[in-house]
Formats: C-alpha cells, sequence, structure tokens
C-alpha cells in the first residue's frame, strides 16, 4: 500500500466521520458530497475508473441535490404551518 | 427481559462477535494481494472472443447482461415510484408548465455562473456522450455516461433560469428515453432467440478489437442502458426541483 492509498483511506475516513459528527442537515448533505469525492479520489487511486464515474455522479451531485430538494420542501411546509 | 439477562446476552453476543471478527479479519488476503480467479478468466477470455477491451463492461453487458437486465428494471422500477408517488400530489398537467413557489423568487443568475456553466455545460454532456460511445473500449458505458449526462443537466439548471430550463427538459421525451432504454434492452435480449439462440446471446458480427464499433450486441444493449439512466435521472431531477415549486394560482 502506498502513502497515496493510505492517506486517501485516512481522508475517507476523515470525511465520513465528518458527515456522522455534522449535526446540521445542510451542512450533512455538503458534507456526504465531500465523502463523494474522496470516496472518487480512492477508487481512482485504486485504478476503478469506471465506479469513480458513477461515484462522482451520483455521490457528489446527484444524490445531494435529491437531499436538498427534499429539506427545502420539509422547511417550506413547516413555514406554511405556522 | 430483565436487565441482567440482557447484559449477559450482550456480553454473549459481544464475545462470539468479537472472536468471528478476529477471526475473519486474520484470515483475509491482504491488501492488493492478487488471488482473483475470475478477474483473471475474464481478462484472458474476453478480448479474444468479445474484441473489446473494456472488461467492466464486457461483465455488465454480456458476461452477466441477465443480472444488468435485473437492475436496469430496478431502476426503471425505483424512478417510476418516485415520478407517481411525487406527481401523485400536483398531477400529471401541471409538471407542464413551470411555476413559482409562493414567496420565492426565481433567483436571477450573475453573469459569470450563466458563463461558466453555458461553458461547461455542453462540454460535460459532450464529454458523457464520448463515456457512451466508448463503451467497448475505454473505462466507462452506458450507466457512467448516462449519469454524467444527468448531472451535466444539473449545470444547466445552475446557470439557466428554472422556467428555461423547464423549457428544454421536456417530460415525455424523458419518458420515452427512459421507458424506451429498457425496451431496447429487452429487445436486444429477445431478439437473438428468433435466430434460435439463446437469450442475449451475442450474435451480432463482433468488428475488431479496440474499435469503437466492436463487442456486438453489446453496443446496443450499452446505449439502451445509457437512454434509460438518462432519462431516470433526468426525469428524478426534474420531479424533485418541479418539487420546490408550485402552480401560480395555488400559491
Amino acid at each position: 500500500m502506498t502513502i497515496l492509498l493510505a492517506l486517501l483511506l485516512l481522508l475517507t475516513a476523515a470525511a465520513g466521520a465528518g458527515i456522522v459528527l455534522s449535526r446540521d442537515p445542510r451542512r450533512q448533505i455538503l458534507a456526504i458530497a465531500g465523502n463523494g469525492l474522496a470516496l472518487t479520489l480512492l477508487f481512482s487511486a485504486l485504478q476503478a475508473p469506471d465506479v469513480a464515474f458513477s461515484e462522482l455522479a451520483v455521490g457528489t451531485a446527484a444524490l445531494p441535490l435529491l437531499f436538498l430538494v427534499a429539506l427545502v420542501s420539509v422547511r417550506t411546509d413547516r413555514k406554511s404551518d405556522l | 427481559m430483565n436487565r441482567i439477562a440482557r447484559l449477559t446476552l450482550f456480553a454473549v453476543s459481544m464475545l462470539v462477535l468479537t472472536a468471528a471478527t478476529i477471526v475473519v479479519a486474520t484470515h483475509m488476503p491482504t491488501f492488493g494481494s492478487h488471488p482473483l480467479p475470475y478477474g483473471d478468466a475474464v481478462n484472458s477470455l474476453v478480448p479474444p472472443a468479445r474484441h473489446i477491451s473494456n472488461m467492466v463492461s464486457a461483465v455488465n453487458f454480456d458476461v452477466r447482461g441477465l443480472d444488468t437486465l435485473g437492475e436496469e428494471f430496478m431502476l426503471v422500477c425505483a424512478v417510476t415510484g418516485t415520478v407517481v408517488l411525487l406527481r401523485g400530489t400536483r398531477g400529471e398537467q401541471l409538471t407542464s408548465r413551470p411555476a413559482g413557489m409562493h414567496g420565492r423568487l426565481n433567483a436571477p443568475r450573475s453573469d459569470a455562473q450563466v458563463l461558466t456553466g453555458r461553458l461547461l455545460g455542453p462540454l460535460i454532456l459532450l464529454f458523457g456522450l464520448y463515456v457512451v460511445v466508448h463503451a467497448t473500449v475505454t473505462p466507462g458505458g452506458g450507466f457512467q455516461g448516462g449519469v454524467i449526462i444527468g448531472s451535466g443537466l444539473l449545470l444547466l439548471y445552475l446557470c439557466e433560469e428554472y422556467r428555461t430550463w423547464r423549457w428544454f427538459m421536456r417530460s415525455r421525451w424523458l419518458n420515452a428515453c427512459e421507458g424506451g432504454g429498457a425496451l431496447v434492452f429487452v429487445l436486444a435480449g429477445l431478439a437473438p432467440m428468433c435466430q434460435g439462440a439463446h437469450f442475449l446471446q451475442n450474435v451480432m458480427p463482433l468488428g475488431e478489437f479496440r474499435d469503437l464499433l466492436s463487442g456486438g450486441l453489446m453496443q446496443i444493449v450499452n446505449a439502451g442502458v445509457a437512454c434509460a439512466v438518462l432519462g431516470g435521472f433526468a426525469l428524478v431531477f426534474l420531479e424533485f426541483l418541479e418539487e420546490t415549486r408550485e402552480p401560480r394560482d395555488e400559491a
């Protein structure tokens, strides 16, 4: 295992811990995107470009967007109740 | 169950699980070691048998094409379910006209944002198309290319106003793209049976090794997957973003 891989594994672990430790949902979503980016780098370093492509598009763009939209809808519903 | 019994159960199960974890962890192959019989078999058998150089595509679209067909329909079902659920409260008609959310403006985009998006957006779409058509030659394929194009469409949303984006994201085209892609996949599986071959058997001419059109039937399957994934992701984006709007007359 090279230093690059070790660093990327640590980065992924740190990014994953970041998701769990952030309490504000909006920050959590951005942390998920960050974790997706870390995973993308890890997959590229492990020579799995197919998985890296999918992770980049799904993990850093599609998934955070869907969560953000869900969050927006929840917030507006709450406001209309008040 | 009282406290002591629960703690005893916890202790016993922890003991068993910890011991089992240690046994498994010490017997795992080391990181990066290479006892990979299936990978080696695919790497040695597929290039002469199918004339293609991207083994991931070969596995997905040919070696275990039937699994991919199942995954394809899982995706179609998931997208259909989401769309039905979201349109259920809104109605299908409403999605044909863009509207504003009460108290939320259609945020104007800054010039820099528009410029960046208009420069990068088409390039990303083109790159997605490149990844799709080079499925059998270089890393990537229908799924990867499809989601790249889907993300490119999102970038266009970020740089254009919602109305403009809504104008070129035609729901019917996306529906047709998603369902049509899955249909193409099924037809590509059934067509060889008309010739007396097996389901999804690669009966088409295989082309030259490392050629854009190599792989025979995989090309058609790949195109179907790309269409279905692109349509599915775009539809989900569209329906979710529509969820942040409300029709004028109701607001």
